[in-house]
């Protein structure tokens, strides 16, 4: 199980939040504006990257806040947490997540090449 | 030539007999051994039979790696596929063998080895497909019968606990390395825990004859010594009899503490703990495990692994066998020699494959001295034997074939580092040229990995392995430390994995997996049709899945193939072993969160008098609410329902609804917000009035239904359905967090702070007169859609004028200290009026009788607002709410969606069932095209006819029509369409 | 030459000590140049390119696959079959997958090992009961032998089911009698070496880094054993779809998240059905070996490692032991995770999509492996007439844009 960094509670396993999907996800401020297609995006369509991902969390077992993370999905590692009123963080300010195989895969195969790096 | 005992070992108790039974027949052991260990003490060789073949199988090993001696407990819970060589005996334990009928002795399965040729691998595959019927007649049934090892478990219900710990570090194994590690971090204030899988710690001290001396102390007053340091310093932590299962993500690794070790499980009790354990650090040390050599009739009961035997002698105190044959690649077995000789159990010979010049010279001495046969640059060809090994077949680098009449036969193929939990960890493997075999290389957890575990096989280089590794946590230096070898310091090992079959029959078969019977035979048949990577070849085969994992030859299997492709090892690929470790026991994982403990009960604070008063109660998520209430004690559904359903529309019904869910929202943008969260218009709402408002996903789609009341513009409540609670504040705070920041808006639970009754009926306003004296209830003061705040003892309660079915109603909001006082109240008042207390299946049937709708039950989360005719919900003015581009997307403005509608049977006695779908004539003879469905029906005590809602395709078009309904009798009635409100359409009732 | 399985040719082969076994199939170098590429060697890649071949006359196609044969989702899932589904347009496509599982060892040559022992899926609320029941009448409907069941029918069936003492007690059930299992890897096997007999070529152990794309037309993949071209391609790569869709500008409306399974040590028969429960989250079936094979839900973000939370697993072990209490004290051999596409309304995605001649076969979540055979048919449909199929025309990309779902989680209330 992860354990996420709640910015306001501190280290919890996993269990204790819900997952939010992708972070930055901006509504159309005005919908009546947008066509069905732009509409559908923001309704149904999110990225799945393998590598670098920001997305929100919820604790939801806890303090009831959202908030976002910057996660490597490739590893599940958390890189970074951090309130929903904050910037979106700039990769540049990560560290590296030191990526190579981290499932046990041989090197072909992995699909590590699409991983999103820094 | 048979078993003795070795009554050195000071792990038995040797004054403390046991008796046991093992298919039936009376034995007798000590305490402190395994059932392997006492069967061996009763020179008992066949344990059980073999998965395929039915061969007879014995013990092979010492321990968790064992893939043969598989027993069924029958005491306790009937305990299938239980290692006898790790289960301890205890005075009147049962045992049976496994996988034979009738009896061991004459399995009459064993045909099978007969046939062997035709079982090669893929074999279920290539055949059973002819005739075409016979498969799921004839093959199928036989295939499954044959399947699994032991019988199934009895019940068993156990307070299996589990429990958290959060330290520093652990220490996976309490052997010499573990020891070591543990010892150096004695001293300081890291919190460590300490793992070993045994009853005692010690490992290769407390199981070989390896080392003499350590430290110039014997082992056991070495370990003993160590032991008490480690816990006298106190920031250490051991758990014995505890295995490491499971390495999972961020160093939290699983283990199982066995309570019950040489005692009888008793139900209703402990037996397991299950250790969750988070570490900043995680130590294998775990050791390595020997591997076979395979080679003709290489499961032969009488075959075991040399540092097996070597086990039995130092940690179960028992010889297997006064004089084996001893056959290895490796410099390893000098130490089993040398006890066997201190012993006086000379070795009937010794067989290296390595040449002379190879072997220690050390070892060569000792032979020569005892004059015990050797062959040198030799291999064993095979074995033979009816059902044990009673002849040996030795080949020497000539060709030459000796043949020796032995009932033991001790192999030694190398060692693997144990490096189940570091691939688990998603550590790296690499390849040792050296050793053969793999170990760790790269970890991506903080796992540090010593000793064995990590490939170093030599004693002298163990203290800077140690050092090294671990100073980073500023540990105390073990710097140097002196053993005594009764073997080399280095380990040399020559590479064999199998040796050549002397005579080619289609009968002859060299194991690489024991317990699945795949032969090395299998493998190049795999190969050869294509599975040429090992994971691939491994399903193909089912090579290393059974519950051992091929811990003993999973690595040989790599050595094979890789020889087969002529490739490197590390180029066929490593196996990925799953967790766990070994098998875990399912009451361990579930732990206390079962029977009673599974999910919650949330009860109304008036549950009691629910019970007491015939409630029939249905769950509804994690309530218990009143589904109907019996008047008699046979009173079924059916019946309370009928009655209740009239009374309420003639007189006056309640129903408990505190499980409804309440949200305040508050904050100086309430209205803002609400307006943004449901489809309604609030801004124009007065004050202390209320509404009923729908959610929406973002997706057009009906999300859920409430009443909202209006405090005034910056107080709301909100009430949900009883199953969407939790997902409604969920939705609100994420937008109001996420979205809507800069919203001043703030929203709470408040379901469990009060109680709500919903009262309604024609006889209701009579009631209410009567238990609140001081409040006026007439249309004028009390109009619909209204409420305010009265005292009622005391305390504050509040009442909306409301209602569920369509009748004159109220909704009385309570604190639960005093709500079963108001509920009695309403009774004491309410009686004479006729006032019943009613469940949810008639609020159903009412609410039916006047079309509302049921979030969850007539819609499915693919219905609009529209669909449901409820357009006249929709703010029209309002800018935006949740949902609303999308109800104008190109498929939610078509105008022949489903769409609520009513439906009746023209034939009145024509029930109409929930689910059944509306179709165009009465003929149902498959496929056929469906309209819709029937969301709610019911038999209307007020109708006196059943009546039903139905989303159907263009329903809106469709009203004034008929159709047909099926059923679940296989036929179709004919209904009339009609608009969904059956009751009471001009609402004159509601507002009476 | 064809390959052709039977007893007697296995005992011809037991002669010769089973040293004369052809191989399932060649491991060739990739050509420039394919008629179709299809992208992911699992039974439904494998399964396409076997269609293509057989019933549309496309023979010069290669399979691209990452690892070995089927060594993805097709060898990690629960193995389960079954075409109950709620919608008409679920209830078609899973049903002419079930009808070709139903012919597909003999298709093949090749024992797939299907097993119609029946599915079954409990309801234990009233809740339940309401929504198994309308799906039970649509299937009824659409010709699928869907049946409800009495909890006294149910206990006939498995009786070592506690119906009556648990939180949630088992109150009916529906059935499905020619649901069942099948061997998961073999359909991967059978397909690849009847596909390879026909010419396709399997290509293992190359990784497609990218779609190559021109013009908003499809020329090709560049893949790890080099440029190969062609002017279709099928993505059929389940976890991995989304990352590739992106290498050619395609967004898709996919989340890629670890779904785990799990078996328990091999015991002689003692549950004869499939049985589900959406409820309490466990799915448990008997393998031909013994083992229960267990299905837990997935976790709840998304990830590519394979990996997913323990107290998944403890989730649904506790239901097992609920529901079924000689499992108690069952041993859980072997845990493991895979990548499962989940779409927003949990059905599948079989569509063209806007670059020309890129076609996709994903979103399959959680239930993949029992359209296997269906999915790969209709997707053959789909590419060799650049066209979908009458039964996958519901499936397009499309219907996120209109707002006409296939909603398979909101109704149908069944685990996959």
């Amino acid at each position: 199980m992860l354990i996420i960094n709640c910015p306001y509670c501190g280290p919890r396993e996993q269990c204790e939040f819900t997952n939010g999907g992708e972070a930055h996800v901006a509504r159309p401020s005005d919908p009546e504006k947008v066509s069905d297609k732009e509409w559908s995006e923001y309704v149904f369509f999110r990225s799945n990257p393998k590598g670098i991902y920001f997305e929100r969390w919820v604790h939801s077992h806890g303090c009831k806040k959202w908030f976002n993370a910057v996660r490597d999905t490739s590893t599940d590692k958390v890189l970074k947490v951090y309130e929903i009123k904050d910037e979106k963080p700039s990769l540049a300010d990560l560290e590296n997540s030191n990526l190579t195989t981290p499932s046990g895969e041989p090197e072909v195969g992995s699909g590590n090449f699409t991983v999103r790096k820094i | 030539m048979s078993a003795k005992d070795n009554k050195d070992s000071p792990y038995i108790a040797f004054h403390q007999s046991v008796k046991f039974t093992f298919d039936g027949v009376k034995y007798k052991g000590f305490k402190g051994d395994t059932i392997a260990s006492a069967l061996i003490r009763n020179n008992i060789k066949i344990i059980g039979r073999s998965f395929k073949y039915h061969r007879p199988r014995g013990i092979y090993t010492c321990g968790i790696e064992e893939p043969n001696a598989l027993v069924q407990i029958l005491s306790e819970y009937s305990e299938p596929n239980t290692r006898a060589t790790v289960k301890q005996i205890y005075e009147g334990l049962k045992i049976e063998s496994q996988n034979r009928w009738p009896s061991l002795e004459n399995d009459l399965s064993s045909v099978n080895n007969l046939l062997s040729p035709l079982f090669s691998a893929g074999f279920y595959n290539k055949t059973f497909m002819k005739p075409r019927g016979f498969w799921k007649k004839v093959y199928e049934p036989l295939i499954r019968k044959a399947a699994g090892l032991g019988k199934p478990p009895k019940p068993f219900k156990t307070k299996s606990t589990q429990l958290h710990h959060h330290v520093d570090i652990v220490i996976v194994g309490g052997g010499l390395s573990g020891l070591l590690a543990a010892k150096s971090l004695a001293k300081t204030k890291l919190k460590v825990l300490l793992i070993e899988q045994d009853s005692y710690l010690g490992g290769i001290l407390k199981n070989s004859n390896k080392i003499s001396t350590i430290e110039s102390k014997d082992r056991a007053s070495w370990i003993k010594d160590v032991e008490t340091e480690i816990e006298y310093s106190k920031n250490i932590k051991v758990l014995k009899n505890t295995l490491a299962t499971t390495y999972n993500y961020i160093n939290y690794l699983i283990a199982i503490e066995d309570l019950t070790t040489g005692m009888m499980p008793l139900e209703g009790h402990a037996d397991q703990i299950l250790h969750k354990i988070r570490a900043d650090h995680i130590i294998l040390a775990n050791g390595h495990i020997e591997r076979l050599i395979s080679f003709r009739n290489n499961d032969l009961p009488g075959i075991m692994l040399a540092g097996s035997f070597e086990k039995y002698i130092q940690r179960y105190g028992v010889i297997p066998n006064i004089s084996p044959v001893i056959f290895s690649n490796n410099s390893s077995s000098f130490s089993l020699i040398k006890i066997l000789i201190d012993l006086n159990c000379k070795p009937q010979a010794y067989v290296d494959s390595r040449s002379g010049d190879k072997i220690e010279s050390s070892l060569l001495d000792i032979i020569h001295k005892e004059n015990i046969p050797l062959f040198t640059n030799a291999h064993v060809e095979g074995c033979d034997g009816k059902k044990q090994v009673e002849e040996i077949s030795i080949r020497d680098s000539e060709g030459i074939i000796t043949k020796l009449k032995s009932k033991m036969l001790c192999i030694s193929g190398g060692f693997n580092p144990d490096v189940h939990l570091f691939t688990q960890s998603k550590g790296v493997l690499t390849w040792d040229d050296k050793y053969l075999t793999f170990k760790p290389s790269k970890s991506f957890q903080n796992t540090i990995v010593i000793g064995s575990a990590g490939g170093l096989f030599q004693y002298s280089k163990l203290a800077n392995d140690i050092d090294s590794k671990l100073s980073f946590l500023n540990h105390e230096p073990i710097v140097n430390i002196n053993f005594e070898l009764n073997e080399s310091d280095n380990y040399s090992i020559e590479k064999l994995w199998e040796t050549k079959h002397e005579k080619k029959s289609r009968w002859s078969k060299s194991f690489i997996d024991l317990q699945n019977d795949v032969t090395t035979k299998d493998l190049r048949q795999g190969i050869r049709e294509g599975f040429d990577r090992i994971e691939h070849l491994k399903r193909f085969t089912t090579n290393s899945m059974g519950t051992d994992q091929g811990k003993i030859s999973s690595i040989n299997a790599l050595g094979i193939v890789s020889e087969i492709l002529n490739k490197k090892v590390s180029e066929v690929g490593t196996t990925i072993y799953r967790p766990p470790y070994a098998p875990l026991s399912f009451a361990s994982i579930a732990g206390r969160s079962t029977y009673n403990f599974y999910d919650p009960e949330r009860k109304t604070s008036i549950h009691e008098w629910h019970k007491k008063n015939g409630a029939v109660f249905e769950n509804v998520g994690q309530w218990k609410r009143p589904w109907y209430f019996q008047s008699y004690l046979e009173e079924n559904l059916d019946q309370a329902v009928q009655r209740e359903a009239l009374q309420i529309r003639k007189y006056a019904g309640v129903l408990d609804g505190s499980t409804l869910g309440k949200i305040e929202i508050k904050g100086s943008d309430a209205l803002e917000f609400m307006n943004l969260m449901y489809t309604n218009n609030f801004s124009k709402m007065k004050p202390m009035s209320a509404r009923y408002a729908l959610m929406l996903g973002e997706d057009g789609m009906i999300m859920d239904d409430g009443i909202i009341s209006k405090i005034n513009d910056n107080h709301f409540i909100a009430t949900t359905t009883t199953g969407g609670a939790a997902k409604v504040l969920s939705h609100m705070e994420e937008f109001s967090q996420t979205e809507w920041p800069h919203l001043n808006v703030f929203m709470n639970s408040i379901t469990e702070q009060f109680c709500t009754f919903n009262i309604s009926g024609p006889k209701t306003r009579l009631i209410m007169e009567k238990v609140f004296k001081h409040i006026k209830f007439d249309n004028e003061s009390f109009p619909f859609m209204t409420f305010n705040n009265f005292t009622y003892l005391d305390s504050t309660i509040r009442i909306l004028r409301a209602s569920f079915t369509g009748e004159l109603g109220y909704e009385i909001y309570v604190r639960p200290s005093i709500a079963l006082k108001l509920w009695e109240d309403l009774f004491r008042f309410g009686k004479d009026e006729g006032l019943i207390a009613y469940g949810t299946e008639t609020m159903h049937l009412l609410r039916a009788e006047k079309g509302y709708i049921i979030v969850g039950q007539d819609t499915d989360g693919s219905v609009t607002p529209q669909d449901m005719d409820l357009e006249w919900m929709i703010g029209k003015s309002k800018k935006d709410f949740i949902g609303k581009r999308s109800l104008t997307r190109s498929d939610t403005i078509r105008s022949d969606r489903k769409q609520l509608v009513g439906i009746k049977p023209i034939n009145q006695k024509n029930i109409i069932e929930e689910g059944q779908h509306i179709i165009l004539s009465s003929n149902v003879k498959p496929p056929v095209k469906m309209l819709g469905h029937v969301t709610s029906s019911y038999m209307s005590p007020n109708l006196g006819h059943s009546f039903g809602m139905a989303v159907i395709k263009d329903g809106k078009n469709l009203i004034g029509s008929r159709a047909y309904v099926s059923s679940s009798s296989r036929d179709a009635y004919e209904v009339e369409i009609m608009k969904s409100v059956f009751i009471d359409d001009e609402n004159k009732r509601l507002v009476s | 030459m064809k390959k052709k399985y039977s007893i007697f040719n296995i005992a011809r082969n037991a002669f010769s000590n089973h040293e004369n076994w052809q191989k399932m199939w060649r491991s060739p170098e990739p050509k420039k140049n394919y008629d179709v590429i299809i992208i992911g060697g699992g039974g439904h890649g494998l399964g396409t390119a076997y269609y293509l071949a057989k019933e549309h006359g496309l023979t010069n196609i290669a399979v691209i696959e990452k690892g070995w044969l089927g060594g993805g989702n097709t060898g990690r899932n629960t193995t389960i079959i079954r075409s109950n589904y709620l919608w008409d347009e679920s209830a078609n496509l899973y049903e002419h997958s079930l009808k070709l599982w139903e012919g597909l060892t003999h298709d093949l040559n090749y024992n797939v090992m299907f097993s119609q022992r029946g599915v079954m899926n409990l309801a234990h609320t009233e809740h339940d009961i309401k929504e198994i029941k309308r799906r039970v009448s649509a299937n009824t409907l659409n010709g699928i032998d869907s049946k409800w069941i009495s909890k006294e029918e149910i206990k006939k069936l498995v009786p070592i089911m506690n119906t009556d003492n648990l939180r949630y007690p088992v109150l009916g059930a529906s059935f499905q009698p020619r649901g069942g299992t099948a061997r998961h890897d073999t359909v991967a096997w059978g397909y690849a070496m009847r596909a390879d007999e026909m010419g396709v070529d399997i290509i293992q152990n190359c990784e497609v880094h990218k779609i190559l794309t021109e013009n908003g037309k499809v020329i090709g993949v560049e893949t790890s054993k080099g440029i190969i071209q062609s002017k279709k391609v099928g993505v059929v790569a389940s976890g991995h779809t989304s990352v590739l869709a992106e290498s050619a500008g395609i967004r898709l409306p996919l989340q890629s998240k670890p779904l785990q399974a799990l078996v328990s040590e091999p015991i002689k028969p003692v549950i004869d059905t499939v049985v589900m429960s959406n409820a309490v989250h466990a799915y448990v079936s008997q393998s031909d070996k013994g083992e229960l094979v267990i299905g837990a839900g997935t976790d709840g973000y998304n990830s590519f490692t394979q990996r997913g939370g323990f107290d998944v697993v403890e989730n649904t072990i506790r239901a097992m032991v609920e529901l079924y209490p000689v499992f108690g004290k069952m041993k859980m051999l072997r845990q493991w995770g895979g990548i499962v596409d989940i779409s927003p309304d949990a059905s599948p995605i079989i569509s063209k999509c806007d670059i020309q001649g890129l076609y996709f076969n994903c979103g399959w979540g959680t239930g993949g492996f029992k359209a296997t055979p269906g999915s790969a048919n209709v997707f053959a449909h789909t590419v060799a007439k650049n066209e979908p199929h009458s039964i996958n025309a519901a499936f397009s990309l499309d219907r996120f844009v209109s707002g006409k779902l296939v909603d398979e989680h909101g109704a149908a209330a069944v685990a996959h």
